[in-house]
């Protein structure tokens, strides 16, 4: 039968050329011309897979971001200007698959730095990254530990800006004062209810219940949600669910007539999850990733470069796509490019220092400073100001930048006290 | 050439060809060969648990208890990681005699459910005990193999041609075990308990004995193989072992058939290297779960006794051409014997 099909219709021959002119077609935008000289950065992050919504956008992202540059004139370095080239490697965040793609990125790709997402695939890529000395990037600095010296987290200190949500909630709705919780229990989900316990601990809000921590491969989140809103809460928190378990929890709370407060670090494709309840019941849910089409940002404090721009090409390009780490990964190049351009180089040890010269950078939302000895015994990741994001009429919108360093200043033996209770501290891990 | 010779020498053809593979390939495509000689062991260590007729869904987990075995063995007790490899096939061994005591009450579709709860149970355990399991983290900076100089070689173990020659040895060494097994009237015991056990059990078989015996000589095979894995990637945690990688277990399995020894085998390595190589390198990075599952309906529809029957159609026709060959020269010195004995 299978030679039949071959005989009939389709020779081996053809197959082959038709599967390399598809390949060479889908590779021909990313591509710039050959006479350029040309860095490669590496993106190693989930493109399939249920995490996907934390790395697909971001690479889409990226290529937008090393369009505009490229368009610009590309890095400007010592020896000559040079076009950027993204190259993608799909880890399905699975820690062997990130160590494949991490020597293949970095050791046939010859990329001068990596981006991940981190997590659990960070461990699998951290060997390669010690051998060679490659810079990485993670979006998650609970990655970061004092042996990580060239993991770098300049995006977002994922957990500790949620803090940024409640202390708005807490100045803006202060008769709120009943909390529950509910999280995947991950690597992900632990650390960010630790912050978020430390938080409504910080504004005087009571949890009702202890964090109900469900499996990730839950996929029936109606008894979770029952039991969630048994004791009738104020505010029920989703803690920095996956968006897989976003939707359909508060799908959930809005079947089970929940009208309480919602607030999340993500959510992601929200005009989604409007169409699966209503604008009324969404209304005021707090979280933590802006639309970039926001006047807020356009204030000159902003270092993202042309957010409205971006975010409009984004869409037009990836219509109903946007999600939190749309932006992020384009940040972190913003910033590698500063580093680069300052070090006259792209050799991984002089962009590293360039970057962490002065202890200062030039984050998306602001100056913000590299810290995290305290956490994660490195000062690793930039922590500045962060934007607190309410769905208004249906749109997401920046209420307020919270600065993360100083409500650390006034409570950040709270948080410590959290994070170790949960196993979070750098030094209680694996 | 006589059939031993010609045996012999296929055998050292595909020694010689696995030896020096790694060096024909890129650095990740090496990598992609650890990955995959280890899931060999792994897909060969189910066959043998489904020759008893009994499917197991929870086999990746068990592969997880000799993974997590091993790397605390070695991690907390300082255990010298060739001998806690060896530990975390053992351990993993003695849990599936103990799951087999409620599990090997059931048979059929009620021992598959069985088995994946028992599994989850097992991995709900990994994810609630965060001393010494790591909890929904897992293990971190698993101790390495030691590196090693033999004098002609020297193995340095992050590298992956040297994990894989390391791979390679404890693999051809788990098929040949198993292989014997297989053959021996243990194996022989295995086949008449799936194909005919109650004629079995007239015969004085303990059916439920000899389906446990193949459930924990797989379970150490398997757990031999999360040894593995985890001493050379560094870190697990519960995620690396569910139900995901099951499905590509079985997956692999199903298209590569199981009548034959070699069919999950022979159904691994196509399927490894069409997702992690062909497919990635023609730049269907993003499709690749797309194509791969239309490929699987494809050979599922098209190959339904699995790619060991290609196999098998194409040793046919070489016997059937050998045979008509053989035929022809017999007819043509019978025809000259008979000419020259004419009188």
């Amino acid at each position: 039968m299978y030679t039949k099909i071959f005989k009939d219709g389709l020779s081996r021959r053809r197959f082959l050329e038709t599967a390399a002119s598809a390949a060479a077609l889908a590779g021909i935008n990313t591509r710039v011309l050959a006479a350029d000289k040309v860095i490669k950065i590496g993106f190693l992050a989930p493109l399939t897979g249920p995490v996907a919504a934390w790395g697909k956008p971001g690479l889409d992202g990226c290529q937008i971001w090393a369009e505009q540059v490229n368009a610009a004139g590309g890095i400007k370095l010592a020896d000559g200007d040079y076009m950027v080239e993204f190259v993608g490697y799909d880890n399905e965040y699975d820690p062997a698959k990130a160590r494949t793609g991490a020597t293949k990125l970095i050791r046939e790709e010859d990329v001068k730095f990596v981006m991940m997402l981190g997590g659990d695939t960070w461990p699998g890529a951290q060997p390669v990254a010690d051998r060679t000395g490659m810079l990485f990037s993670t979006l998650l600095p609970s990655d970061l530990a004092p042996d990580t010296e060239t993991l770098l987290a300049p995006a977002e200190v994922h957990p500790i800006y949620n803090v940024t949500g409640v202390e708005w909630l807490a100045e803006n709705k202060p008769d709120l004062k009943t909390a529950v919780i509910c999280a995947q229990d991950d690597a992900l989900g632990l650390p960010s209810v630790a912050t978020y316990l430390a938080a409504f601990e910080a504004a005087g809000i009571e949890m009702l219940e202890e964090p109900l921590l469900f499996d990730p491969a839950t996929t029936d989140f109606a008894p979770v949600v029952t039991k969630l809103i048994a004791k009738d809460p104020q505010i029920v928190c989703l803690d920095t669910c996956y968006s897989d378990y976003v939707h359909p929890i508060a799908e959930q709370l809005f079947q089970q007539g929940y009208k309480g407060q919602i607030i999340s670090c993500t959510a992601d494709f929200y005009d989604q999850m409007i169409d699966k309840t209503s604008v009324e019941f969404m209304e005021g849910f707090i979280f933590q990733f802006p639309d970039f089409d926001d006047p807020a940002l356009n204030d000159e404090a902003i270092n993202f470069k042309n957010p409205n721009g971006f975010f409009a090409e984004y869409t037009k390009r990836h219509p109903g796509e946007w999600g939190a780490v749309s932006w992020e990964y384009a940040s972190i190049m913003d910033l590698w490019k500063d580093g680069a351009e300052k070090a006259g180089t792209a050799e991984p040890a002089a962009v590293l220092a360039a970057m962490k010269d002065g202890g200062r950078g030039l984050h998306a939302f602001g100056t913000a400073d590299w810290w995290g000895e305290d956490l994660f015994g490195i000062d690793n990741a930039l922590v500045g100001n962060w934007p607190v994001v309410v769905i208004e009429n249906g749109k997401a919108r920046i209420k307020a930048f919270k600065s993360i360093p100083e409500w650390y200043a006034k409570h950040g033996d709270l948080l410590k006290k959290h994070m170790a209770a949960y196993g979070q501290m750098w030094n209680q891990r694996g | 050439m006589p059939r031993a010779v010609s045996h012999i020498a296929g055998w050292l053809g595909l020694a010689v060809l696995l030896i020096a593979l790694p060096h024909a390939l890129s650095f990740s495509q090496q990598e992609v060969l650890v990955f995959l000689t280890i899931n060999v062991l792994l897909v060969a260590s189910y066959r043998l648990l489904t020759l008893t007729g009994e499917w197991s869904l929870g086999h990746v987990v068990i592969m997880g208890v000799g993974a997590y075995a091993s790397a605390l063995y070695s991690k907390q007790l300082g255990i010298y990681v060739p001998v806690s490899i060896i530990l975390g096939a053992l351990t993993a061994v003695l849990v599936a005699m103990v799951l087999s005591y409620p599990l090997f009450r059931m048979k059929g579709f009620y021992f598959l459910i069985g088995s994946f709860a028992a599994g989850e149970i097992i991995r709900l355990l990994w994810k609630r005990f965060r001393d010494p399991f790591g909890g929904p983290k897992g293990i971190k900076k698993i101790n390495p193999m030691p590196d090693l100089d033999i004098g002609v070689y020297s193995f340095d173990f992050f590298e992956p041609v040297s994990y894989y020659y390391f791979a390679l040895a404890v693999v051809t060494l788990s098929l040949w075990v198993m292989w014997r097994i297989e053959r021996s009237p243990v194996g022989l015991t295995f086949h008449a308990v799936h194909w005919q056990d109650k004629l079995a059990q007239s015969a004085g078989v303990d059916v439920r004995a000899y389906r446990t015996r193949a459930f924990m000589i797989a379970s150490g095979f398997a757990g031999l193989s999360g040894a593995l894995l985890a001493h050379y990637i560094g870190t697990i945690n519960p995620n690396s072992f569910d139900v995901e990688l099951m499905v590509f277990v079985l997956t692999w399995a199903i298209v590569g058939g199981t009548a034959t020894f070699y069919g999950p085998i022979l159904g691994c390595v196509v399927l490894s290297i069409l997702n992690e190589v062909v497919l990635r390198e023609l730049g269907f990075e993003q499709m690749r779960p797309f194509i791969y599952g239309l490929l699987l309906i494809c050979s599922v529809l098209f190959l339904p006794n699995g790619l060991e029957s290609v196999v098998q159609h194409i040793m046919r026709r070489r016997t059937n051409v050998q045979a008509a060959k053989a035929s022809r020269a017999g007819d043509s010195a019978r025809y000259n014997v008979e000419e020259r004995t004419e009188p």
